[in-house]
This record gives C-alpha cells, sequence and structure tokens, in this order.
C-alpha cells in the first residue's frame, strides 16, 4: 500500500514551491514538483529602455538581486556587440563572487545544515570533547572550549525557557539525525558565527554596488564605479584595501570552516552518497570573464550528459553557439496555453491555469531543455564541470573534500559519489572555496590595472534601428542564469529569464522525463511519512529559489508547514 | 554603523507589495534623519535582512501585513508581537523572513533591541506598478507613522524644510526614468 505525501508549505510569500512524493515499502517511487505562483514578471519590460531593463530584473527576486542585474546588462551588451572595460569586468566579477560566497554560506548554515544537525541534541555535548574533536580537524581560533560552553548554556536557557524560538517546527530526534552530539553542538556555534561572515562579504557587494541588496553601479557597457585613488567619494584606494581584507576573513572562514564542516557532517552521513542523483546530465555556463569581449574566462562551461566526465561540450564565449542555439523551454506539464516546446526568443507567455492534475498540468514553472534534455544546473554542475576540463582549483578542492571526508568516513570516495544529495552540498562548499580564491584573483587583476592608469569603466551603448536579438549568460550560485531580449527600434520587445530554479525545480516535458528534483527523490529512504525529512534533505540540496518576489509580514497567524500523508 | 534602521520591504514590480518601498521614498521627501538612523528600500531580502538587524538598537520595518481587515488599513506591531508564534519551516531561501532573522539574532543574542512594524493591509500583491487607491492613500500616513515611533524611541528625526528634496533618489519604477542612462550620465 503506497502513501502519498504533499509537503505544501504555506509561508507568508504567495507562491511556492509544492512537492509530492509516492511512498512505497518505505521507499519514494515517484515525485513531482510544482511552483505555485506565477513569474511572468518578464512582461513588466515590454516596451521599456533596454539601459534600465537590470534596474527591473534585479527585483525579480529579492535573494538573487545582482545575478539579474549581471545577466541582464550581458543580454544587452551581447545584442549590440559591445564590449565592454576590463576593470568593468573586474568590478562585475568581485560582486559576482561575493554574491555567491554570501549565498553559499547562508544556504549551508542558514537553510540546510538543520537538515542534518539536531539542535536539542547538542545539549547533551561535552564541550571539551567538542573543542578537542574540533582541534583535531581544523585550526580555526573560534573553536575553543569557552565558546562551545557559552553556546551550549545559551541553548540550555532557550530550551528551559519552554521556547525553542527559530528551532521551533524542526525534525529534532527524528531517526534520521545521526550525529553525535560534539558535532551537534559543533554545528550550532559555526552556525552562530556564520552570521558574522554573512555580513562581511555583504559589505564586499555595498562597497563595490553602492548599495546591496539592489546594487546601483551597473550599466550597459561597464559600471559606473568612477576610479580615483585618490579621491574620496570614487573607489579609491582605501575602499579597495577594505574589500580585500573583508575577502580575506570570509575566505579563512570557507577553508577552516565551512570546508570542515561539510567534510566533517558529510562523512557521517555516508549513506547520502547512495541517494538523490536523479539528472546526472549537467550545465554550466563559463563566467569571471578576463578580457573586454567574455572569450576568455576563469571558470569553464559545457555540458556533461548520463554523468561521463569524460565527454564534455565545451561553452566558450558570450556568444557560444551551441548555447544559443540549444535552449528551449517546454510547457507541457506547465499552466500555460498550449503544448509547445520553444525556443525563449521565440516564447509568448500566455498563462493558463487548471486545477492541479499530476498526469496533465502541475506547475508554474517552465521545463527548460539543452538540445531536448533535462539538465541539472547548480554546484554540482558547476564542479563536474570543471573537473571534467581540467580546472585546476576545482580538481584541487574536489580533492582535498573527498579526501578529508574519505578518511573520517574511513572509506574511499571517489567522484562518483558527487552524483547525490550530499554530493550537491560538497560542490557548494568546493565552487565557495575556488571561488574566494578568484575573487582575490580578480582583485589582484583590478588593482594592477589600475595600476597601470587603466580608469576605463564604461562603453557608451548605441541603439541601432531596426531589430537585434542578445542573451546573457551568469552562473550565479543557484546554478545556470539567462536572459534573453529582443530589442526593436531602442525599446524592448520580447524578454524571457530562465532562471537556475526553473531548470531544477520544472515539471516533466512532453516526453515526460522528470525534472531534476523529481528525479532526484525517486529512491530517496522515507522513515515517517508525517515528518518527510528525507524529502526536505534531497530539495534543499538543490538551494531551491522559487517562491520570488513578494513580501508580507503574517504577525497574527500562526502558521506550519503542511505535510499531508495520504 | 547605525543604530536605527527604517526598512521598507516589498517588490515595486508586484503592486501593493511595493508599499514598503514606497513609504520609505515618502518618509525621505518629507523628513530628515541623524547620522544614526539609516533608511533603506530593502526590497524582498528574505535571510539577507539579518546583517541590517545584527546588533541595532531600534529596527522600523515598513511592510504590508496579513491581518482580517480591510485593505490599507494600518497596524503597528511590538518585538513581542512578532515572535510570538512559531517560525515556519523552511523550504528555500525566502522562506525565513523578519520573524526567522529576528529569532535567529536572538539565540545569538544579538537581535536588535526595539522592533517597530508599520504595517499595512494590502487589497492586491500582482504584477504592477502601481499601489491601489486604498494604499496609496496609506502612504502618508504611514510615513508619518515611522516619524512618531523613531521620535517615541528618542531617535533623531526631524520634518525636511520644503526646498530640500533634491537628494531623494527619483522613483525610478513609477513613471518610466531612464535609470540605466542615469548610471552612465553621472560617469
Amino acid at each position: 500500500m503506497s502513501t502519498h505525501i504533499t509537503v505544501d508549505p504555506i509561508t507568508r510569500i504567495e507562491g511556492h514551491l509544492r512537492i509530492d512524493v509516492e511512498v512505497d515499502g518505505g521507499v519514494v517511487k515517484k515525485a513531482w514538483s510544482s511552483g505555485q505562483m506565477f513569474r511572468g514578471i518578464e512582461r513588466i519590460l515590454e516596451g521599456r529602455d533596454p539601459r534600465e531593463a537590470w534596474v527591473f530584473t534585479q527585483r525579480f527576486c529579492g535573494v538573487c538581486t545582482t545575478v539579474h542585474a549581471i545577466a541582464s546588462v550581458r543580454a544587452v551588451e551581447n545584442a549590440l556587440k559591445l564590449e565592454i572595460p576590463k576593470n568593468a569586468q573586474y568590478i562585475r566579477n568581485l560582486i559576482i563572487a561575493a554574491h555567491a560566497m554570501h549565498d553559499h554560506i547562508v544556504h549551508f548554515y542558514q537553510l540546510s545544515a538543520l537538515d542534518w544537525v539536531d539542535v536539542t541534541s547538542a545539549l547533551k555535548a561535552d564541550p571539551a570533547k567538542t573543542a578537542a574533536l574540533a582541534a583535531s580537524i581544523s585550526d580555526w581560533p573560534g573553536n575553543s572550549r569557552q565558546q562551545f560552553e557559552q553556546v551550549k548554556g545559551r541553548l540550555a536557557k532557550f530550551v528551559e525557557g519552554g521556547q525553542l524560538g527559530i528551532f521551533t517546527n524542526g525534525y529534532w530526534g527524528h531517526p534520521a539525525m545521526k550525529l553525535s552530539p560534539e558535532v551537534n553542538l559543533l554545528a550550532v556555534s559555526h552556525y552562530l558565527q556564520a552570521l558574522d561572515y554573512q555580513r562581511k562579504v555583504n559589505q564586499v557587494v555595498a562597497i563595490l554596488g553602492s548599495k546591496t541588496p539592489n546594487i546601483q553601479n551597473l550599466a550597459v557597457g561597464g559600471v559606473a564605479n568612477a576610479i580615483n585613488l585618490d579621491n574620496q567619494a570614487t573607489l579609491n584606494m582605501q575602499k579597495l584595501y577594505e574589500v580585500k581584507s573583508l575577502l580575506d576573513s570570509v575566505q579563512q572562514f570557507i577553508e577552516q570552516v565551512y570546508f570542515v564542516d561539510v567534510c566533517a557532517i558529510g562523512a557521517m552521513y555516508a549513506d547520502w552518497l547512495k541517494h538523490g542523483s536523479g539528472v546526472t546530465n549537467y550545465l554550466s555556463v563559463p563566467d569571471l570573464p578576463l578580457d573586454s569581449k567574455g572569450t576568455q574566462f576563469d571558470f569553464p562551461g559545457g555540458t556533461i550528459f548520463n554523468g561521463d566526465l569524460a565527454k564534455i561540450t565545451p561553452i566558450t564565449s558570450f556568444e557560444d553557439e551551441y548555447f544559443r542555439k540549444n535552449v528551449s523551454e517546454s510547457i507541457a506539464h506547465s499552466w500555460y496555453d498550449g503544448e509547445w516546446q520553444k525556443h525563449p526568443w521565440e516564447e509568448e507567455t500566455v498563462p493558463k491555469y487548471t486545477p492541479y492534475d499530476a498526469n496533465k498540468k502541475y506547475s508554474w514553472i517552465k521545463s527548460p531543455r539543452i538540445d531536448g534534455k533535462v539538465m541539472q544546473v547548480g554546484p554540482l554542475a558547476q564542479v563536474l564541470v570543471g573537473f571534467a576540463q581540467g580546472h585546476e582549483p576545482t580538481k584541487r578542492w574536489a580533492a582535498k573534500t573527498l579526501e578529508t571526508a574519505g578518511k573520517v568516513a574511513g572509506a574511499q570516495l571517489t567522484p562518483a559519489v558527487l552524483h547525490s544529495t550530499l554530493g550537491r552540498h560538497a560542490a557548494r562548499m568546493i565552487r565557495c572555496a575556488v571561488i574566494s580564491e578568484l575573487a582575490q584573483k580578480h582583485w589582484q587583476l583590478l588593482a594592477e590595472n589600475i595600476g597601470k592608469g587603466d580608469v576605463a569603466i564604461f562603453n557608451e551603448p548605441v541603439f541601432p534601428k531596426g531589430e537585434q536579438q542578445g542573451f546573457g549568460f551568469h552562473e550565479a550560485p543557484r546554478g545556470t542564469l539567462s536572459h534573453w531580449v529582443v530589442i526593436e527600434d531602442g525599446k524592448i520587445k520580447n524578454y524571457q529569464a530562465v532562471v537556475p530554479s526553473t531548470w531544477n525545480a520544472g515539471p516533466r516535458d512532453a516526453q515526460d522525463q522528470a525534472g531534476p528534483y523529481e528525479a532526484s527523490l525517486v529512491g530517496n529512504p522515507i522513515a515517517d511519512p508525517e515528518r518527510p525529512l528525507e524529502v526536505l534533505r534531497t530539495v534543499h540540496s538543490f538551494d531551491p529559489c522559487i517562491a520570488c518576489a513578494i513580501h508580507t509580514v503574517d504577525v497574527e497567524g500562526n502558521e506550519i508547514a503542511r505535510v499531508k500523508a495520504l | 554603523m547605525a543604530r536605527t534602521y527604517v526598512l521598507g520591504l516589498g517588490n515595486v514590480l508586484m503592486g501593493d507589495d511595493g508599499f514598503g518601498p514606497s513609504v520609505v521614498r515618502a518618509f525621505l521627501q518629507r523628513y530628515v534623519v541623524g547620522p544614526d538612523v539609516e533608511v533603506i528600500d530593502l526590497g524582498t531580502p528574505g535571510l539577507d535582512l539579518t546583517p541590517w538587524l545584527t546588533d541595532a538598537h531600534h529596527v522600523v520595518f515598513v511592510d504590508t501585513v496579513k491581518a482580517d481587515l480591510p485593505a490599507g488599513t494600518m497596524k503597528i506591531y511590538d518585538k513581542a508581537d512578532l515572535t510570538r508564534h512559531a517560525p515556519f519551516a523552511r523550504i528555500g531561501p525566502h522562506d525565513p523572513g523578519v520573524k526567522e532573522c529576528v529569532l535567529t539574532l536572538e539565540f545569538a543574542g544579538r537581535a536588535p533591541a526595539h522592533i517597530t512594524i508599520v504595517g499595512v493591509v494590502p487589497s492586491s500583491c500582482q504584477m504592477s506598478l502601481d499601489l491601489s487607491p486604498a494604499l496609496a492613500a496609506a502612504v502618508s500616513p504611514a510615513a508619518d507613522a515611522v516619524a512618531r515611533v523613531l521620535a517615541e524611541h528618542g531617535d533623531d528625526v526631524r520634518p525636511r524644510t520644503s526646498d530640500a528634496v533634491g537628494d531623494v533618489d527619483a522613483p525610478w519604477w513609477q513613471p518610466v526614468t531612464p535609470a540605466g542612462s542615469l548610471a552612465t550620465s553621472q560617469l
């Protein structure tokens, strides 16, 4: 007899992710992913000046602000064949890197660690043993016995007060929670410390972007950060050094805390290296451009099919034909009028809602495809595409991760284990460590270029009469993001954003190929259908960002996620 | 670092959800604040809110609120109101909102000492650059309410003299302002 579980959280956000799974014999047999909000926000851009599109697109989503701004200016520049000065690339790259580090740290500690870490178990930990354990795996100065005692005391006070505060509604004491009390205490302590690094790396975006979360410094053609090393009001030596010291501090946290925590926690859940692989076709576009045109990059791009790392189809430039020609979106199971599969430039967005029906239409999300194939995007795709192309820092951090986690687990781990729920967490950390190194490199490139006397930041865009098509991609924290624009006589005629969570969370297509979330849930164990922690583990490992764009506080209500097991 | 933050929350592309940012703008046009007070339109930040709350003395949120009352009704809440009920389960990065950020910082011992929510019940949060009439009418009273709660908490806030609104950003989302070219003309 099978059980059908619906995880349909009612949050204050109107529109969110709904996951349905069919469980038989304690194992997920089938899964459906559904986006519950219409996201046709691109229509707001029709008829507007392409130079201002980025200001609007960065409001598409409150969490992924800068990434939509970057993809938008790149799309318009692509339509105009407009190159941008090197300084502008470096400044954008530093913002991209800082934003990515911010997202990854927040995702691991604030959003997903508590799927694996039992907070209440930390109350049973011995702080001295925790400190000894921590000292055996990391040099981090924030791992003293006193610090662990303090955190334990704080937690005890919370629990004694009869109030778990932020930790209410967690799956505490769940049979799938397996860490020792000491590791739980270690993780809770780092959860608190991570708040400081979230703030520090956010300051990098604020200094360069002049504001966060919505940056102000972009322009089609470059950036608006005037550079004068001796001027208080511009990007100067003092601001550059402030950025450098923040990058140093965050890099230390990533290498000595985030890296170690993922290896240690991951090793203790080694069985989750067998679950959650799902779709093993991967897509990642190149990013961190090194030249004004976008033909050389610090991150390689490409596609991998069926997990075969020996065969890679590279994506090599902002003009890449393979990417431009092969992206399409299917609406076979999405609430839009028709059954088509179309290229983004050809799409029209006509919503047509019908009741949820898993066999017909069941999601507002479309199903993007490359050459008709389902693709997984995100840090795992980024790491595997880098690995397959011999990207040195990616290979080095991946090897270090597998070795360290393998030592704790007492097993030999190969790159093949990365095709899994835990592999996605490991890959996110690997990507974060690599990007923190590359942020240092791009800071150096910027400082050296300015040192040579180059202060150019902007090339004026010129809009010819007639129609131009452009696409801009960006390898965002959650994966490949692309904006597609059609411009006519200097005005936007059509605009489509194909966002990372669409690639991953999309429903089945006309060929009935399941999307990455759906495929990755199949085979997951479910210990308790009333508390489907395992479903959350796999879905969270993608870092979903679905419920974009609306904010309402609910002070009066007392709502919790609705979990239905029938 | 500022002692007090006034944070407008919501999405200006989604109709009444743009209430918070609109009030921030109206407030800045009518009032000046001292160096200890920072007034920002934050959009829809989710957990990215925490940097603005950490160790702050007083935070004033301006946002739409869910309540069984007519659209345009203004409600003022404090920290106890906000944290009374349990937080929601997490799915995505947007799910943790104001309450979750405050509770996380509460556990860290670094939450704002005082919190005020100046909230208004929305009519329609559908894609649009305009507020509904009920909410458009509530913008001025809400800006005044922000000034009042700042004064009550001992924050430095004064009415602006009539001609000094030049340094307030233009509302880029309406009417059509070429924000891109604004940025470039400053070069």
